[in-house]
């Protein structure tokens, strides 16, 4: 019976062309518009790290002014100062911990052919990559004791490598940057990530880094970060000053890996800055926070306002879209109502014609739907070109893909099923003149 | 017209006038917010930055190595550049208008303040910044070359002279009306005051959508990160490409311990800074054309429905007398009051959706005007996309009435 | 035609009794010959023209009625009121009068759907009547009825033919032509007529099938 009201729909959709196609791509822009923005929408949400995203957790401390206080809500910096990033390094209490800023270094590559170029880099610890599980081509990451060494060595991304080497395998090589060189320890593979969920504070949605080095040789090394900064006093003169000051520019991750670890690791944190207050540091109340990567996220507010907006007002173009094709449909299926009392009188239950009805919508959704993928593809090289940051949450994948089809489906029959109701309602005898 | 009738007959149709009331409701709805943001949004990306945008650009130098001299390289590289045909103005800075990054910190009016009178953004420049930012120095003087200085962001005395904005001025001491020679204090600083020596009409801060926007200080001082610098560069008016150009190619020549970058004009900036608010307006614009699309395909359809679903009424009605004008003004009267139904829906539907974005995202008011004009719109759009079924129903002819079923 | 006169046309189907009714009607135009209605030559007018002259001349009753299933009843006898252009209140009385002519004073508040077929085309004459036509025009008004309801209607069409109103009814019924005063009779476009001797003497050209009986 299926294909029969498959059949008949099909017939029935080539049968008045025009309202068809009015239908069809009523339902198609509406699931282009609401597809395009909800897969923005949805990359730049989701959970860029599912399988531990709930054990790492940033590190929050509120050592601001007593005046005011850092970020609106009462909210603690969104990073922490050199002090207290080094006090918690060297407690070690959680199951891993890094402490990381930005920069970015001159390269001199001994290769001729290369220019000089400048590289943005992060200085962080060995444990960046056990937190963070970027997938390595070459080599490895360097050790904790290489972190204690300050020792001069560097982990390449692909893309530098493959600048600098060839894309070979350069472990053990070295590599010269504003006079010092470097010794290749590890390369990573190409790592993409749709949101650059480590270091938020400096552009959500910049690729990773070109290169990685020790935190202690960066700090030994004077390489101011290149990110933000804040202070809310005076660092006061010198290098040493500011190493000691008040300002924030560090981001910290902390790895945990159970709720009763996280609560053992705020204890210590709160006990830490007791310690730090009886310093004279930390004059506002305690206000400690741990946001794992979700809520970090949410915080940081990586889903714009701007995107938010775009998807609410992206469905509600659907549900114009919607009222329309229900309007269309009535109007279709009302002009048959002498068609579907012959079918009545000819022995068609209600059920039958209800079904009949519902899967010609169902094709107009289909047909609305593979439509509605070809706009959403559009739609998202239209976001790509405007929104030149968003490269990497602007891709179809599969999910993204069954989903605006089954919403596509789902939608058309939601809306032809008040008009198909009422097509059933029809009376064999009414419309048939004896 | 026959108003009353109309209405009767389409309360028997009930779902259909409500499927096109709602279209319509929510069209005007969704359209006058969408329009009021697009209105926000080209207000922001309209606002003059206080810089000659048109002729200027910048460039940055980062040198390499232990030997790299930046204080040298800088002196060197301001003599070639002030030297080049066409440069009208070179200057050293740390930070310009539409770039999203800079220096910020509160000033206040006391030694030992606890906090600031004002937040403001610290442009590092020398004696030639004002020229080459081409802001219009309305109040005091310009910096002198003996008050300039190399500093780095570790140095902890600031400046003692500093010109200011108009916009700083105002919100630093709003009872003078005259701000020149006045003092302040950066941060929470004790001792010596700084001073006013110069106002500037207007001159923006890096971050277009910070609220201290229209709060620079200009300091002089040259602003030495390690190894790098920035230089900003006006020319003569319509030499900035050619100019460019060759800058570009002098400097890296000039010295080959160095890397030179960020070769990009004032108008790339705006472009760049402005993207999302632009992408968001060119997106709700497109929302708007399609809906207004949709809808007027929405009216099209169902009045082409009525139309054939009444043609033998429509017969009679000419049967009895109606003129095909009477027709005509029938379906348009019967879309006028669809259309003004779903309108006075509409108008609540808009501010309430106006409210929610105020709640949610700290919006302004949707401004009462948006919704009469879309009223307006909307009408002309319905009696638009009826006029061609209305027509079609005024070409019935009256002996459609006698023909059998 | 004369005025006063109640004429049945009859012929079988296809014959050109429903195109004779549409020309008489005023609804199609003609393509030869010339029409005089109550003193105005209708040749060559326009179709607003010719509307108003429906509207005001001709009152029509149709085989299915043709009542307007979204309107009650006092709003579809206003319809060719309205169309007149009278006041409110001339419209109220009209309306009230030719309702309780008809016997459906009291339902005036009823939708179509809601009487039965005699009582539907007795609100088809109602409309008819309420513009005070010169001319009705009635197409098989029996057609869709049984006999007691059709005998109802005759009566009805009767009584107002009595009462000055010139009438003509289409029918294929010989039993009710008969009841008429003159019988005109069309085959293949042709017209003969059988009821009385003034036979079509002012028909100018009788070759054409279109052509149409002046009054």
């Amino acid at each position: 019976m299926f294909s029969y009201y498959l059949q008949l729909g099909l017939r029935s959709l080539r049968r008045n062309p025009i309202l068809t196609a009015l239908m069809v791509l009523g339902i198609a822009l509406g699931i282009g518009a609401s597809m395009t923005t909800l897969t923005v929408f949805y990359l730049m949400g989701s959970d860029p790290i599912p399988w531990k995203s709930s054990k790492l957790h940033y590190v929050q401390l509120d050592n601001w002014s007593p005046d005011e206080g850092a970020g609106s809500d009462d909210r603690p910096p969104d990073q922490v100062t050199y002090r207290d990033a080094v006090a918690l390094m060297t407690a070690a209490k959680a199951d891993r911990q890094a402490a990381m800023y930005k920069i970015s270094l001159p390269v001199q590559p001994e290769n001729p052919d290369v220019k000089p170029f400048i590289a943005l880099g992060r200085a962080t610890y060995a444990d960046f990559f056990g937190l963070f599980e970027p997938p390595f081509a070459y080599g490895q990451p360097w050790g904790r004791d290489q972190d204690a060494q300050h020792a001069r060595v560097i982990v390449l991304s692909h893309d530098t490598n493959e600048t600098l080497f060839g894309g070979v395998d350069s472990v053990g090589k070295t590599v010269r940057m504003d006079g010092v060189d470097y010794t290749v320890v590890g390369v990573l593979a190409k790592w993409e990530l749709r949101v650059k969920y480590y270091d938020l504070t400096n552009g959500a949605f910049n690729n990773p880094e070109e290169f990685f080095m020790p935190f202690t040789t960066a700090i030994e090394t004077k390489r101011r970060s290149t990110g933000n900064n804040s202070c809310w006093r005076s660092p006061g003169a010198g290098w040493e000053a500011y190493l000691d000051s008040d300002c924030v520019w560090i981001q910290m991750w902390v790895e945990l890996d159970s709720p009763a670890r996280v609560e053992e690791y705020m204890a210590y944190l709160n006990s830490y800055v007791e310690e730090q207050k009886k310093l004279g540091r930390f004059p506002r109340p305690l206000n400690n926070r741990l946001p794992d990567v979700k809520q970090w996220m949410a915080d940081q507010e990586v889903v714009s306002r701007d995107v938010e907006v775009q998807v609410g007002l992206a469905f509600a173009f659907l549900v114009v879209c919607l009222i329309n094709t229900i309007g269309l449909l009535l109007a279709k299926f009302t002009r048959r109502a002498g068609e579907i009392g012959l079918r009545r009188a000819l022995g068609a239950s209600r059920r039958q014609v209800f079904m009949q009805f519902l899967i010609e919508s169902g094709v107009v959704g289909l047909s609305g739907g593979l439509i509605g993928l070809v706009l959403t593809g559009l739609g998202l090289v239209a976001v790509r070109s405007l929104y030149r940051q968003y490269a990497n949450v602007t891709h179809l994948d599969w999910a993204m893909v069954m989903t605006t089809i089954a919403l596509a489906i789902l939608a058309a029959i939601l809306a032809g099923l008040y008009p198909t109701w009422r097509a059933c309602r029809v009376q064999p005898a009414a419309q048939l003149k004896m | 017209m026959e108003i009353r009738p109309i209405l009767s007959a389409l309360m028997r149709s009930k779902v259909s006038m409500i499927l096109i009331g709602l279209q319509v409701a929510l069209t005007l709805a969704i359209v006058c917010n969408a329009l009021f943001i697009i209105g926000q949004r080209l207000d922001l990306m309209k606002r003059p930055s206080g810089m000659n945008e048109a002729d200027t650009f910048t460039i940055s130098s980062i040198g390499f190595g232990q030997s790299f001299d930046v204080q040298s390289t800088i002196n060197a590289d301001l003599n070639l550049l002030r030297s080049l045909p066409g440069v009208v103005a070179a200057a050293p800075t740390n930070a310009f208008p539409l770039s999203n990054s800079g220096w910020s910190s509160g000033l206040s009016l006391a030694p030992g303040q606890r906090t600031s009178t004002a937040n403001t953004a610290f442009y590092f420049v020398d004696a030639s910044g004002v020229s080459a930012y081409g802001a219009e120095l309305v109040a005091g003087r310009d910096f002198k070359p003996e008050e300039i200085s190399f500093r780095t962001p570790n140095d902890e005395v600031m400046p003692r002279v500093a010109i200011m904005t108009r916009a700083l001025a105002r919100q630093m001491f709003p009872d003078d009306s005259d701000p020149v020679g006045k003092s302040f204090y950066f941060g929470g600083e004790e001792g010596e005051p700084a001073t006013v020596i110069g106002i500037v009409d207007k001159l923006q801060a890096p971050w277009v959508s910070a609220s201290m926007v229209e709060n620079t200080l200009l300091l002089p001082s040259i602003l030495t990160g390690g190894s790098s610098s920035t230089y900003l560069i006006r020319t003569e008016p319509g030499r900035r490409d050619e100019v460019m150009k060759d800058v570009e190619e002098k400097l890296a020549t000039a010295n080959r311990g160095r890397i030179v970058r960020g070769l990009r004009s004032m108008e790339e900036r705006r472009s760049q800074v402005y993207a999302e608010d632009r992408a968001m307006t060119i997106i709700l614009g497109s929302v708007i054309v399609a809906l207004l699309g949709i809808t007027a395909l929405g009216i099209v359809g169902m009045a082409s429905f009525w139309v054939a679903q009444r043609t033998r009424q429509i017969g009679t009605r000419r049967a009895l007398g109606a003129t095909r004008g009477d027709i005509l003004r029938y379906f348009q009267t019967e879309n006028f009051i669809i259309t003004t139904v779903g309108l006075i829906a509409g108008g609540v539907l808009a501010y309430a959706f106006s409210l929610w974005l105020m709640d949610r995202y700290q919006s302004p008011r949707l401004p009462w005007h948006y919704v009469p004009i879309g009223f307006v719109c909307l009408w002309a759009l319905g009696q638009l996309a009826v006029l061609g079924p209305a027509l079609r129903a005024s070409r019935v002819p009256p002996a459609v009435a006698t023909r059998s079923v | 035609m004369r005025a006063g006169e109640f004429v049945a046309v009859t012929g079988p189907s296809g014959s050109g009794k429903t195109t004779f009714l549409n020309i008489a009607g005023l609804l199609e135009e003609f393509t030869g010959g010339e029409y005089w209605l109550d003193g105005v030559d209708v040749r060559g007018l326009d179709d607003n023209a010719r509307s108003k002259l429906r509207n005001e001349k001709i009152g029509f009753i149709f085989q299915s009625f043709n009542l307007i299933p979204d309107l009650n009843l006092f709003d579809n006898v206003d319809v060719p009121l309205r169309y007149r252009g009278f006041p409110a209140a001339e419209r109220k009385r009209r309306i009230e009068e030719a309702l309780s002519r008809v016997g459906l004073a009291s339902r005036i508040k009823h939708y179509p759907s809601e009487l039965s077929g005699g009582q539907q085309q007795r609100v088809a004459i109602a409309r008819a009547l309420a513009g005070s036509p010169r001319l009705l025009m009635a197409d098989e008004p029996t057609g869709n009825l049984d006999s007691l309801m059709a005998r109802g209607v005759m009566e009805l069409l009767e009584e107002i033919n009595r009462q000055g109103t010139t009438i003509v009814m289409v029918t294929h019924d010989p039993e009710l032509a008969a009841r008429a005063q003159r019988n005109v009779h069309v085959m293949d476009g042709q017209v003969t007529d059988l009821g009385d001797e003034v036979s079509l003497r002012r028909q100018k050209a009788a070759t054409q099938p279109d052509h149409a009986a002046a009054v």
